[in-house]
């Protein structure tokens, strides 16, 4: 029977909203920037030894932030804390809380053991406020010995392997949030968390290209990207062109199997591909986000073109954040009983949050990469010191 | 659930059901239910065309599910099983981080607007503790809500579930709903896709 017509329901607005999709945007980005970080240190790919600090320190300052959503968005954020002691070992939620504790911690632990040997050196070499900074960060361990230098290599490399399927985890717990969610069609798939691990993939080396470019610009010794970086950052642009296909794959196989799940799901597809979410879903997200970023790292005109990467990397970040509304906000939209889309509307309260949030973090990552040896030390020794202890007498 | 020596469960027929609202009304006075958010309520639908219509009306509540998504979402063990099979909520340990609601497949959960906390028919866990029935079921006006013990094969709801052909919501999420139905139409017992697919919005 076709004709239907609803007399009385209740509307039941999307619950999970904009703070929520964002937080999963920095969770991704923190993922992606350490797995990129790890190539270098823990999978011993040379070539990419000169990220590595800087992809850590990206996982870090995107991390510190990326909680503070989820608290903001909590009724009684004030409660946040019990997440800590009263566990539930069937919810996602519960392994995210101990996932979000110790992937920093241990993160930040990697970072002092790659960036000691800095730390150390430049207490002796730079001056003023950056001194005083790096001998407090050495915390008395200034040995630059060989040995020691080996060990913190050594020592890096565990944290980091360690590192990698925490950072994985923790962006694939986001995926199982979703997917263990049997009452939604559009989130529950055994591809869930996978397609959120490529996306952070690709979001998380779209910003590490551009903090790369702004930071090795503006913040590095030479002030410049000199050919050895732009070969790099070429490099990396290459990486997220695969990591680009394999999300887009996913994504494909995913609304496939969709169209033939259920009848939930068939709705889900088509809210998607024909309906009201087409344009966010097929033009944002596929489209601008990974669709036309593919076809600027194939075309070999615009493949080897730092500014054209620059649009490819902030078109990436456009798309995912869009992913990540698309799922987290379309997922709740479809009715679970009614005929009519659930409403959302974003609280003004938490648009202004994101901004706050925002902007904290691009602070944090400016004084981090401003004052923190990410691309080694000035190569120009201080100045002489003469026998009467003047400086730079001549 | 055989564990438990009480399994409360509620049998709505809807052979008696006239969509008068009452249990909605009386919900909200008995727990104090803030405006816009609902305990329980009655969704109604038309069918047909005329002459050949009905209407059928379906009263909504939470279902007390034995196999309850919620209770396994809630991060924090807010959301727990009473001794008699009831789903409660514990007001002083919800977080307010609204996946209990995300992973109810029937949308019987709501943020308490005044409380912050999540919140859902609790069976009127504190009348029936008192020796009461639910308010819902005390004012239904046609004797439709019937409310009891199903592990006691006595109790009417054991027999009502044992000698008619009775329905659960979206059965395929193996919630194993409490609350069973007599005579519910398909049309109104879950949501209608189709409606969506042809851009269709009808509004009650």
């Amino acid at each position: 029977m076709d004709n239907v017509t609803y007399l009385a329901n209740v509307t039941h607005p999307v619950q999970l909203g904009v703070l929520i999709a964002i937080y999963f945007f920095y969770t991704g980005l923190s993922a992606g920037s350490f797995v990129l970080s790890s190539l270098g240190t823990v999978f011993g790919i040379e070539k990419y030894k000169p990220i590595a600090k800087a992809g850590v320190i990206m996982a870090i300052a995107l991390l510190a932030i990326a909680p503070l959503h989820l608290i903001a968005d909590l009724e009684q954020p004030g409660r946040f804390y019990t997440l800590f002691f009263r566990l539930n070992p069937t919810s996602a939620i519960s392994y995210g809380t101990f996932l979000l504790t110790l992937y920093p911690l241990n993160s930040i632990i990697y970072l002092w053991f790659l960036m000691r040997k800095d730390f150390a050196a430049g207490a002796n070499q730079v001056s003023g406020f950056r001194q005083k900074l790096y001998r407090f960060l050495t915390f008395g361990k200034t040995d630059l010995s060989p040995e020691a230098v080996a060990k913190d290599a050594k020592r890096a490399k565990l944290l980091g392997t360690l590192g990698v399927p925490l950072a994985l985890l923790v962006h694939g717990y986001t995926g199982f949030i979703l997917a263990n969610i049997q009452a939604r069609a559009l989130w529950h798939t055994g591809l869930m968390p996978l397609i959120f691990l490529m996306s952070a993939m690709v979001s998380g080396t779209g910003l590490l290209i551009l903090v790369l470019l702004l930071s090795q610009r503006f913040f590095s010794p030479e002030r410049s990207i000199t050919p050895e970086r732009k070969k790099l950052i070429l490099d990396i642009a290459q990486l997220m062109l695969w990591f680009i296909v394999v999300d887009a794959s996913l994504m494909v196989i995913d609304f496939i199997v969709l169209y033939y799940t259920n009848a939930a799901g068939r709705a889900a597809a088509e809210l998607f591909l024909y309906g009201s979410h087409r344009t966010m879903f097929l033009g944002v997200e596929a489209g601008l986000g990974l669709f036309v970023p593919f076809l600027l790292l194939l075309i070999p005109r615009t493949k080897g073109s730092l500014s054209w990467i620059s649009l490819a990397s902030f078109l990436t970040l456009v798309g995912v954040i869009a992913m990540r509304v698309n799922f987290v906000i379309g997922g709740q939209q479809l009715p679970l009983t009614g005929n009519t889309l659930n409403p959302y509307t974003a609280d003004p309260r938490h648009l202004m949050f994101i901004a706050v949030f925002a902007l904290a973090e691009l602070a944090i990552l400016y004084f981090a990469f401003r004052f923190l040896p990410v691309f080694g030390l000035p190569k120009t020794p201080p100045a002489p010191v003469n026998y009467q202890g003047q400086v730079g007498a001549k | 659930m055989a564990s438990q020596t009480k399994r409360y469960a509620m049998v709505i027929d809807l052979r008696k059901c006239v969509g008068c609202n009452a249990c909605t009304v009386s919900c909200k006075i008995e727990n104090q239910v803030p405006e816009g958010v609902f305990r329980t309520w009655v969704k109604e639908i038309e069918k047909g065309t005329y002459p050949q219509i009905t209407r059928f009306r379906l009263p909504r509540l939470c279902n007390h599910c034995d196999n309850a998504p919620c209770l396994a979402a809630c991060p924090v063990q807010a959301t727990y099983r009473a001794e008699d099979g009831t789903i409660m909520v514990d007001y002083d340990h919800c977080i307010g981080c609204k996946y209990c609601m995300a992973a109810c497949p029937y949308d019987a959960r709501f943020i308490n607007p005044i409380r912050k906390t999540a919140e859902k028919c609790t069976f009127c866990y504190h009348r029936v503790k008192a020796g009461l029935l639910p308010a819902c079921v005390t004012t239904c006006v046609g004797g439709a809500r019937i409310f009891g013990d199903l592990n006691d094969p006595q109790s009417l709801v054991a027999k009502l579930v044992a000698n008619n052909p009775v329905q659960v919501l979206k059965p395929d999420m193996s919630t194993k709903p409490m609350v069973f139905y007599i005579g519910a139409d398909q049309d109104i017992m879950g949501a209608r896709y189709g409606d969506l697919e042809k851009g269709e919005r009808k509004h009650g």
